[in-house]
């Protein structure tokens, strides 16, 4: 393992999540914190992709699934912006992060 | 029987006495007070609830007694019992009654866990239910007293049960609590209605209760499936204006206006998401009922 090595993302089991969607909007309930949480549209879908990754999961790999491929100008905000939610979420204990 | 069946005297002694099992829509509670403010609150507010048999059970056994002290004499006091505790410190004599509808809103909010409980006042027009969360303060009442007094049924003013099966509104048809400007709106909206006598200076200022409407009473078995989420916030001098409110927003303010969401757990997240899913959400600002309530008679007359 090397320091600079790509971070993988995985999150907590999909049985330990409750989640509903509205109109891209999202609400997330932790069961094994009790936690609530609303998500908005980019949240959401990171943590959908997460859910739905059988393992670790990189960040340039979540902008992939996530089908929205920016223009390069525009992907270091996009790649910061995912890198914020993952942030958050390690925050609130929904996903863990370790290098490859 | 109703308790508007029962001469007042006879009213008087069953309190004083064993107690008079009242029936609030789910709930039984037993009631014992001597105090002449408590046996007139409950003669006016609940003249059209149920009174069950004497030797049957109830959910709560509570009494609003005099404290055996000096205190009796001086800036005398009551004590709101339950199950021969106490759970709160006691209050002025003048605040007996109200002593008594805080005291039942406790009981319920902290033993009826068979429901998901929603801070919420609750009203219902042709089958389907408004829900009107919101912290003390929001005018929610307040709303609710007023669509109340134009044709709405009332389901409950501080505590929407939901039924953890079916997501519908369990009525607990009991006295609204105004408070403060919103006992003087009330009498000028709605001159009709029966207010108890104000009394003042308690923790949430002058407060009066006012009695449920008969037909709102009669019907306390009948449930109705939630329609509507309107979060109402009361803003002096505002017009009336009613907003959409994404359902993910609306979801958060049920649960966090909800006494025991998290001791239903999953149970109670997918509950609150399918009555979100089924209503239509939003922020309601309002500055007066003679604005508010056309609103909403306007969306019960949306198919």
């Amino acid at each position: 393992m090397s320091p600079q090595s790509p971070q993988l993302w995985f999150s907590i089991p999909p049985r330990a999540i409750s989640w509903r969607e509205w109109d891209g909007e999202f609400v997330v309930r932790d069961e094994r914190s009790g936690s609530t949480h609303h998500l908005g549209p980019l949240a959401g879908r990171v943590l959908q992709v997460l859910l739905q990754a059988s393992g670790g999961v990189s960040v340039p790999d979540i902008v992939s699934r996530l089908g929205d491929q920016p223009a390069p100008a525009d992907e270091p905000e996009w790649r910061a912006a995912i890198d914020a939610v993952l942030s958050e979420f390690q925050r609130l204990g929904l996903v863990g992060a370790e290098r490859q | 029987m109703m308790v508007g069946d029962l001469p007042y005297k006879e009213l008087a002694r069953r309190l004083a006495g064993a107690g008079l099992r009242l029936r609030t829509g789910p709930v039984v509670s037993r009631i014992r007070s001597r105090l002449p403010a408590v046996v007139h609150g409950v003669a006016l507010h609940y003249a059209n609830h149920t009174i069950e048999d004497e030797d049957g059970f109830a959910d709560f056994r509570v009494g609003v007694v005099v404290p055996p002290s000096l205190r009796r004499w001086v800036k005398p006091q009551v004590l709101f019992e339950f199950d021969g505790a106490l759970p709160f410190l006691p209050l002025p004599a003048p605040q007996a009654f109200a002593m008594l509808e805080w005291g039942l809103n406790w009981c319920v909010s902290n033993h009826c866990h068979q429901y998901l409980i929603v801070h919420s006042a609750a009203v219902e027009k042709s089958g389907r239910a408004l829900l009107l969360p919101g912290p003390p303060g929001s005018g929610k009442s307040t709303l609710c007293a007023g669509l109340i007094s134009r044709g709405w049924r009332l389901l409950s003013d501080e505590l929407a049960l939901l039924d953890l099966a079916s997501g519908s509104v369990v009525p607990l048809t009991r006295p609204v609590s105004l408070k403060n400007a919103s006992i003087d709106a009330i009498r000028r909206f709605a001159p009709e209605a029966l207010l108890g006598p104000p009394v003042h200076d308690t923790v949430k200022g002058s407060v009066a209760h006012m009695k449920p409407p008969t037909e709102s009473a009669h019907r306390a078995n009948e449930t109705a499936r939630p329609r509507w989420i309107a979060l109402p916030r009361f803003e002096r001098g505002a017009a009336a204006r009613l907003e959409r409110l994404s359902k993910a927003q609306a979801f958060m303010q049920l649960a966090d206006n909800a006494f025991n969401y998290d001791v239903h757990g999953r149970r109670g997240f997918e509950l609150l998401a399918d009555v979100v899913t089924r209503s239509d959400c939003f922020a309601f600002r309002y500055g007066s009922l003679e604005d508010a309530v056309p609103v909403f008679d306007a969306i019960a007359r949306q198919p």
